[in-house]
């Protein structure tokens, strides 16, 4: 440790590692809670297919199906349309107009999740049930639908980011080369920014699979796999939606409650996961290696 | 390849970035048609007559006191990782500890809020355990946000008061942070857009759908605005025109508090033309 003498180091330092002290009293904490669940259902937490409350069944693979369901299907939408963006964005468009496009996208990014899950319930949920002929149009693909344009700022933002960190010089090379705009892009500065990118997508996906309260107000909140599994006409029920839901009314202590801190250590530990790999991959962006056009 | 295919694809690549625009202003649009609906006497009036004025003091409440809490922890643990921090495995560490918690998801900080500051604190369900769930939330954009407007500091401004004889601490405290102050204060602010309308990790930890009255101390629950739009809709199937209101208030808080931060940093970066910038 390098306290030396000086006291006001070491208050700094004790409000830098609070972030640490945080994590692992999160980890402690859920682990704790979840224990009676973990040692009571084991891999049946999960693996097992039935999760009903009203029998004490606590199987989570139909939830984390359902989300990883919502997740995939949002980013089948988000990830072309987010990536798209970025490179119009950092390579094309004038450059008066980028500072207000990227404000815009920031306020798109901090509207809070209950107000798109209004509007997810107000709007598109009926229009989802009119154009497939649907009972109800809380369905996988609402969700997704939502989750999508939740996860479209940040997969931008921060591929934008690695876009425009490709040194100038790069491209002048190419320009000077004789290359078009679009041949440097396509040759100097995309294979240039492909891990940043991959690491926005990842960032997206850690961020989309905790969202709670938007998927869970457009979901349709059915703990069942759909049949067949690729419907997305069907009703899900993401873990984040169940804890949610669920939360208020297990007694504390109960295999219930126990069972719903499991889930949510099943969601630290994806997003932990996710979130440290996205930031290895920033941390090794090869810009300054050598590039073959 | 012809200059008319390069403008094709460059086309193309637009279209994507019209649909985001469109999305938003789709969005606008759909929250501006509700202010015909919206009775604007309910902003003054109780819940308990059926209107917001506890939902919109209890949100300003939640907000004040978690940035409160988190902003100084945030800028001191900037200050430390900017100008203090060995180049080491342990600052490694807290680094990627800072973009992790940035990464726990709103109901996990929920999970932990209730069993930790709740349950384990003795808080119970209350304004002060929404400011301590709410503050872990706020606190990694204003840390992050605060380095970079300290990286952005010219190093010769603390230079010149060292050399002036003055201590670190003394050059950081009384230079290079006040330099930073508007690029810290936006943090703040974009910290507290982020959490305006949280609802997840206040679900179990502070709110209520209906109090007596605003809270008189910060060991009551309150209510928000996100709550109630949330419970409203969920638990009580409330029909979209009731609520519109709920969430138009809601929707201002958080727009104005990120358009302020916006405007606040283009100012700024415009007037203080010694900023080192990047690129």
């Amino acid at each position: 440790m390098h306290l030396r003498s000086q006291p006001i180091e070491f208050v700094l330092f004790l409000c830098a590692s609070l972030s640490v002290v945080a994590l692992i009293l999160m980890l402690l904490f859920v682990v704790m809670e979840g224990s009676l669940a973990f040692t009571r259902l084991g891999t049946q937490l999960i693996l097992g297919l039935r999760w009903e409350t009203n029998s004490d069944l606590y199987g989570g693979f139909p939830l984390i199906y359902g989300s990883l369901m919502v997740v995939s299907g949002a980013f089948l939408i988000a990830v072309p349309l987010g990536v798209c963006t970025s490179i119009f964005i950092a390579e094309v468009l004038p450059f008066q107009l980028r500072d207000s496009i990227k404000s815009v996208l920031e306020l798109l990014a901090s509207i809070p999740s209950v107000i798109y899950g209004f509007i997810g319930v107000t709007f598109l949920t009926p229009l989802v049930a009119s154009i497939f002929g649907l009972q109800s149009g809380a369905t996988a693909l609402t969700a997704s639908l939502i989750l999508a344009i939740m996860a479209l700022p940040t997969i931008v933002g921060v591929s934008g980011e690695t876009i425009s960190a490709v040194p100038s010089e790069y491209k002048e090379a190419a320009f000077a080369l004789g290359a078009s705009r679009w041949q440097t892009i396509r040759n100097v500065v995309l294979p240039l920014s492909k891990s940043g990118m991959l690491a926005s997508v990842m960032l997206g996906f850690g961020r989309a699979i905790g969202e709670t309260v938007a998927v869970l107000m457009v979901a349709g909140n059915v703990a069942m796999v759909p049949t067949p599994p690729w419907n997305y006409l069907a009703p899900v029920y993401p873990v984040t939606a169940v804890i949610a839901m669920q939360m208020g009314e297990a007694a504390v202590g109960s295999l219930e409650y126990s069972a719903l801190f499991g889930l949510g250590l099943i969601l630290f530990i994806i997003t932990f996961i996710v979130n440290t790999i996205a930031d290895a991959i920033v941390r090794r962006r090869p810009v300054g290696r050598d590039v073959q056009i | 390849m012809s200059k008319q295919t390069e403008k094709v694809i460059f086309a193309i690549l637009g279209v994507p970035m019209l649909i985001c625009m469109l999305i938003f202003l789709w969005i606008l649009s759909l929250l501006l048609t509700g202010i015909g609906t919206v009775r604007w006497e309910l902003f003054t009036m109780s819940a308990l007559r059926g209107g917001m004025l506890e939902m919109i003091v209890g949100t300003i409440y939640l907000l004040l006191g978690a940035a409160a809490v988190a902003s100084p922890i945030g800028v001191l643990a900037a200050i430390y990782l900017v100008e203090y921090a060995p180049s080491g495995r342990l600052t490694r560490i807290i680094d990627q500890a800072i973009n992790n918690l940035a990464g726990v998801p709103s109901i996990v900080i929920g999970l932990f809020g209730y069993t930790f500051f709740c349950r384990h604190l003795g808080l119970g369900v209350s304004l002060a355990a929404g400011w301590l769930t709410l503050a872990l939330m706020i606190l990694p954009i204003v840390i992050r946000g605060s380095e970079e407007a300290l990286r952005m500091v010219p190093a010769s401004f603390k230079e010149a008061s060292l050399a002036l004889g003055a201590t670190k601490w003394k050059a950081i405290s009384s230079i290079t942070l006040p330099a930073a102050a508007p690029g810290v204060v936006t943090s703040v602010i974009l910290g507290m857009a982020r959490v305006a309308g949280e609802t997840a990790a206040i679900l179990f930890t502070s709110c209520v759908l209906i109090t007596r009255g605003l809270p008189k101390t910060p060991f009551e629950p309150v209510m928000t605005l996100s709550y109630n739009l949330f419970v409203q809709i969920v638990a009580l199937g409330a029909p979209a025109q009731r609520v519109f209101g709920i969430a138009l208030v809601l929707f201002m808080i958080v727009t104005s508090l990120s358009l302020s931060a916006i405007l606040l940093r283009i100012h700024y970066r415009r007037r203080q033309t010694w900023l080192r910038m990047k690129g």
